[in-house]
């Protein structure tokens, strides 16, 4: 279906106008001027930030540059999870550009995972779709590609390269004629307000009787809170890529049109804005 | 990673509590330290163990040690007596504390333990993965080099969301198949936890005293 396949390219393109400021302890030798960007949703803070880096680097001495991590209203973002979900969930009813604050000191051990390198981000993002692919097909798929195949989804994400990534991706998201979907659902649930980061469980796409699952019964099983209202109101919103889907849309739907790159379903749940 | 495989031996959740609920009690009798914890909102939860580990470093008078890529074997000791001024005697004679603490949670996703650890010293400084390699027993790393399922990364934990080390889970159900080997029935009656966390433990310094392979199978299940 055409429409299906814009969704992808819809979903691969988002782009949140970003700016990036120095936080203003770090010592510089002058004024550091705020570095504007648009960072693509699908992809991770640490592979698409090297000219925020070096624009920074620029006004500081070396001794006071260490490892760069980024923080939004006092809360350290975690490079590993994809910058949609990030924006999504702390900062989706807010005024665009994002404001992030760059620090390159004090780096928050107990908060965030080190990232030295671009090897580390790759192996996180192999990892993940290595554990999507468990959930999908018993990990069959992925371990029948070739080393190759592996290399060229991390490409295509790190390049850019929606052709080059879904030539390979498009086997992730098939399932056997006789299923009428996946094994399970590859989804995680993040709240801002718990101390839990995110609720992931066991969740079949297609009922006993046949029928498949939606959206809303996923909710309703694995985080009743989000949908069930207070009061007769709805407190919360469920939002995927910046978008409330409709929780009558099919979850394997969803699943084969909405990931990540990462092949999960990364869902966000929060407070409905009040105006 | 592969998950594929009737003869691969999986472990289903309830299983897995069941498991670590007899495992607890051992550790209770023996008093090695390791207790289940709950977590408040969802009810799932997780063993869990604190220990702390002092190295004696014995420092020869002319050598000065530049960095932590030391190859001098060290000496573990479990702290059993109170430290006294006396295990620092003599010049060039360091003594180093170090907290690790060790949760074994459930993947859903792989049906398998997985086993996450940190470390930090005294003063709260966490330790790289490079100082926790130097720590292991350099007998295991050789050993276990070759091993796939000895990759180490540090990832968040599903529960707490901070940063801990995982061993990797990938191939432990292939390599529990290999070693339980022979009948289902007989697997069902083995402790999969005990089995599981005496092989990947001393990978990472975890230990388990040797009482726990008289554990009687299925205590307290059925």
């Amino acid at each position: 279906m055409t429409d299906d396949k814009d969704v992808l390219r819809d979903v691969w393109f988002g782009r949140i106008p970003t700016c990036f400021t120095l936080y203003q302890d770090e010592i510089t030798e002058r004024e550091a001027e705020p570095y504007y960007l648009l960072l693509p949703r699908i992809s991770y803070l640490t592979l698409v930030t090297d000219k925020v880096k070096k624009h920074f680097q620029k006004v500081m001495r070396q001794e006071e540059v260490s490892e760069i991590w980024f923080e939004y209203e006092g809360t350290p973002l975690k490079w590993h999870y994809p910058i949609g979900l990030l924006f999504d969930l702390h900062a989706s009813n807010t005024a665009l550009p994002w404001s992030i604050t760059v620090h390159f000191k004090n780096f928050p051990e107990k908060d965030l995972l080190h990232c030295h390198s671009k090897d580390v981000i790759e192996a996180h993002f192999m990892a993940c779709i290595k554990e999507a692919d468990a959930l999908k097909h018993k990990s069959q798929v992925i371990n029948e590609m070739q080393k190759k195949d592996h290399k060229q989804l991390w490409m295509g994400l790190q390049n850019d390269k929606f052709e080059q990534f879904w030539a390979i991706n498009r086997k992730l998201m098939e399932y056997p004629p006789e299923d009428n979907g996946f094994r399970y659902i590859p989804f995680r649930i993040y709240q801002a307000t718990t101390e839990r980061p995110f609720i992931q469980k066991l969740f079949r796409p297609i009922a006993s009787g046949g029928q498949l699952h939606t959206l809303g019964d996923l909710l309703k099983d694995v985080c009743p809170s989000a949908i069930i209202p207070e009061d007769g109101e709805q407190k919360t919103q469920v939002m995927i890529h910046g978008i409330e889907p409709m929780l009558e849309t099919p979850i394997q739907w969803l699943s084969e049109h909405m990931s990540y790159p990462d092949n999960f379903l990364h869902i966000s749940i929060i407070p409905r804005p009040t105006d | 990673c592969s998950m594929a495989g009737e003869e691969d031996f999986f472990l289903e959740e309830k299983r897995f509590k069941q498991y670590c609920e007899d495992f607890v009690k051992h550790s209770q009798q023996i008093g090695d330290g390791w207790e289940w914890r709950t977590s408040k909102d969802l009810g799932d939860g997780y063993l869990s163990k604190t220990h702390f580990q002092v190295r004696n470093r014995h420092i020869p008078p002319d050598l000065e040690e530049k960095n932590n890529d030391n190859t001098e074997p060290t000496l573990f000791a479990h702290v059993e007596e109170p430290l006294d001024d006396s295990q620092a005697a003599g010049a060039g004679s360091t003594e180093e504390v170090v907290r690790y603490e060790y949760h074994v949670l459930y993947s859903s996703s792989y049906q398998v333990p997985v086993l996450y650890f940190r470390a930090c010293f005294l003063d709260g400084r966490p330790l790289t993965l490079d100082e926790i390699w130097g720590r292991v027993h350099a007998s295991y790393q050789a050993r276990l080099q070759e091993g796939p399922w000895d990759t180490i990364t540090q990832q968040e934990h599903p529960i707490l969301g901070q940063p801990f080390f995982v061993l990797h889970p990938c191939r432990t159900s292939e390599f529990i198949s290999a070693v339980l080997g022979g009948s289902q029935k007989h697997r069902r009656h083995t402790n999969y936890i005990i089995l599981w966390l005496s092989t990947v433990g001393p990978v990472v310094g975890l230990n388990l005293p040797l009482s726990y392979a008289k554990l009687a199978p299925e205590q307290g299940t059925n």
